[in-house]
């Protein structure tokens, strides 16, 4: 059967609204290089090696998965990003090319030290190959499908590939360098952005991956000094909702809702519903995609009776009243048992249709 | 500056994360003559609690807890040569750390590196990417009382299973803990280590109950 793409953005776009004319729960599968490749038997190389083909197999594997939200992989400042900045700086060394993963550079090669940022050169995206290859996919998937897409931004996951686990040590002993880091990929984020609207046209939504946002590591007032007050900045300059991701075990969710306005957030810890349940009362307009969902836990180790059970377990709380989408976090790895992936889209079908029950009811 | 004194700003240095600080009160302790072993008691083993209450009751970060570590390796580098063969023989366990094949993120085991050192084990880091290969050819060759397999993707899961089962398959008898956020008992039961933490600090409290439960 076709994947009816109006439905899906219909679904998605009432949800993040808090419209209560939603038909049924979206699902929001986070796919990246490892789906896209095992689904479509093919390597990274030849997923990248063309906008056509990256489009290609990028909706191919989203309308396989029966997700809602269809979004590139590469259309995201981490590792993609990371090796814009080796790219200009000359570092391209660094950069690790896997067969059925995401690129992903040498952690703190970039800016080992203090000179290396002060002389950090930010990539202009139009000039990036990858970069380029992303724009043009998005652009054929916006033309297909007219689905707004996801841009995904963020300060401290590109500070952690280039900085490294010095970044950490930079907070206590040189929280200016660090600062003057974050400005850097700040003006990288910004050119992301540009160059994804000049080329695809449309307004796309933030999905920020905001690691700072956990308690493992750093305290919140950290997290507000070197990402917070950023997403602040952006969400002025930009002007479009904001989504904020963190697939860390102590996110800072409502830490962060109570000092950013957020459309919704995306995680799976803390692995207590309760925590969500009472989320949702908090923030009512808050959007969650996820809960306690985790691909590490029941996805990977249980059996495709788990996962249907987890997400049941998710809908008849939180989706009743609305905003609410299941969202396994994070991507998908590629060692999942297919059976257990499958189980979230089939469990959806059996317990996400509105009128959902309240428990209690 | 009195013994007490002394042994007091070599701890607090340490709990600050003031290296500089740390490693000449210690210069200082030693010139004064105080026993290498009080120094290690009172100033590193003393802040090490200092350090792990204040991460446990949130009060510390991992910034923190890598300048505590980073001066606790300071102080380590100036008292190893001094301790004496009973106490390094509690201390000084082979610990060999690499995060697995196909991973590259480094910052948890830069970490875990730096609290190991600061205790005063010797670590030997394999790095990033590890392959099996290279885990069981290190690990012949030094024996070592510890591997950490270290890991930040979900799909790492799969490669510690692989390089457990060769490292086993090779006959490698020392201890394996994995490390790393996405780890739970049940992937961990999967993987066939012999333990695992999620972070550092509770990887350093774990390596050290597998040393006394291997003794």
């Amino acid at each position: 059967m076709t994947h009816n793409w109006k439905a899906s953005m219909d679904r998605v776009l009432k949800v993040l609204s808090g419209s209560k004319r939603v038909d049924k729960v979206p699902y929001f599968a986070l796919i990246d290089e490892q789906m896209l490749t095992r689904i479509n038997g093919i390597n990274v190389r030849t997923l990248y090696s063309s906008p056509e083909i990256y489009a290609k197999s990028a909706l191919i594997a989203t309308e396989f998965l029966n997700s809602d939200i269809l979004c590139l992989p590469t259309v995201y400042t981490g590792p993609v990003e990371a090796a814009a900045f080796a790219e200009v700086n000359n570092k391209g060394t660094c950069i690790k090319w896997f067969d059925y993963q995401p690129i992903f550079v040498e952690q703190g090669v970039i800016c080992k030290t203090e000179e290396d940022i002060e002389r950090l050169k930010i990539p202009d995206h139009s000039k990036s190959k990858l970069w380029n290859t992303t724009f043009e996919a998005s652009k054929i998937l916006y033309a297909k499908t007219q689905f707004p897409q996801n841009v995904g931004l963020g300060i401290w996951s590109v500070v952690q590939q280039l900085r490294g686990v010095q970044a950490y040590r930079d907070m206590r002993h040189n929280p200016e360098i660090l600062l003057t880091l974050c400005e850097k990929i700040y003006e990288s984020e910004i050119n992301v952005f540009q160059n994804w609207f000049d080329k695809v046209g449309v307004s796309p939504y933030i999905f920020y991956a905001g690691y700072a946002f956990n308690r493992t590591m750093m305290s919140f007032q950290d997290a507000m000094k070197y990402e917070g007050q950023f997403i602040k900045r952006l969400q002025k300059e930009i002007g479009v909702p904001f989504i904020l991701h963190n697939c860390g075990m102590q996110p800072y969710f409502e830490e962060a809702c109570r000092e950013i306005s957020f459309a919704a957030v995306n995680g799976s810890h803390p692995l207590d519903i309760n925590f969500w349940i009472n989320f949702k009362k908090q923030f009512p307009k808050v959007t969650i995609m996820g809960a306690n969902i985790d691909v590490s836990q029941e996805m990977l180790t249980g059996t495709p009776a788990d996962v249907e059970a987890k997400v049941k377990e998710n809908i008849i709380n939180l989706a009743p009243k609305g905003r609410y989408m299941v969202s396994p976090v994070c991507c998908l790895p590629f060692n999942l048992p297919l059976p257990n992936v499958m189980a979230v889209s089939s469990a959806i079908e059996k317990y996400g249709t509105y009128p959902i029950q309240e428990i209690g009811e | 500056m009195s013994e007490e004194e002394i042994l007091i700003k070599i701890k607090d240095s340490i709990v600050k994360g003031e290296e500089e600080q740390a490693i000449d009160y210690t210069k200082e302790a030693i010139k004064l003559a105080i026993d290498v072993k009080t120094i290690l008691n009172k100033g590193i083993i003393e802040a090490t609690q200092i350090v792990g209450k204040f991460f446990e009751n949130g009060e510390y970060f991992l910034p923190d807890l890598l300048i505590s570590a980073d001066a606790m390796v300071g102080v380590m580098d100036i008292l190893r040569p001094k301790l004496l063969s009973d106490v390094t023989q509690k201390t000084n366990a082979t610990i060999i750390i690499g995060s697995v094949e196909g991973d590259v993120h480094s910052i948890g085991k830069s970490l875990m590196c730096s609290l190991l050192e600061g205790q005063g084990f010797h670590v030997i880091d394999l790095g990033t990417d590890v392959p099996p290969a290279r885990f069981i050819e290190e690990a012949k060759k030094v024996l070592p009382a510890i591997i950490g397999l270290s890991g930040l993707l979900t799909l790492s899961i799969n490669k510690m299973r692989e390089t457990v089962y060769l490292l086993r398959e090779e006959g490698v008898t020392s201890k394996i803990i994995v490390g790393g956020g996405i780890l739970t008992k049940e992937a961990v039961a999967l993987i066939g280590a012999d333990d695992y933490a999620t972070d550092g600090w509770e990887g350093l409290k774990k390596i050290k109950q597998l040393l006394e439960r291997g003794r």
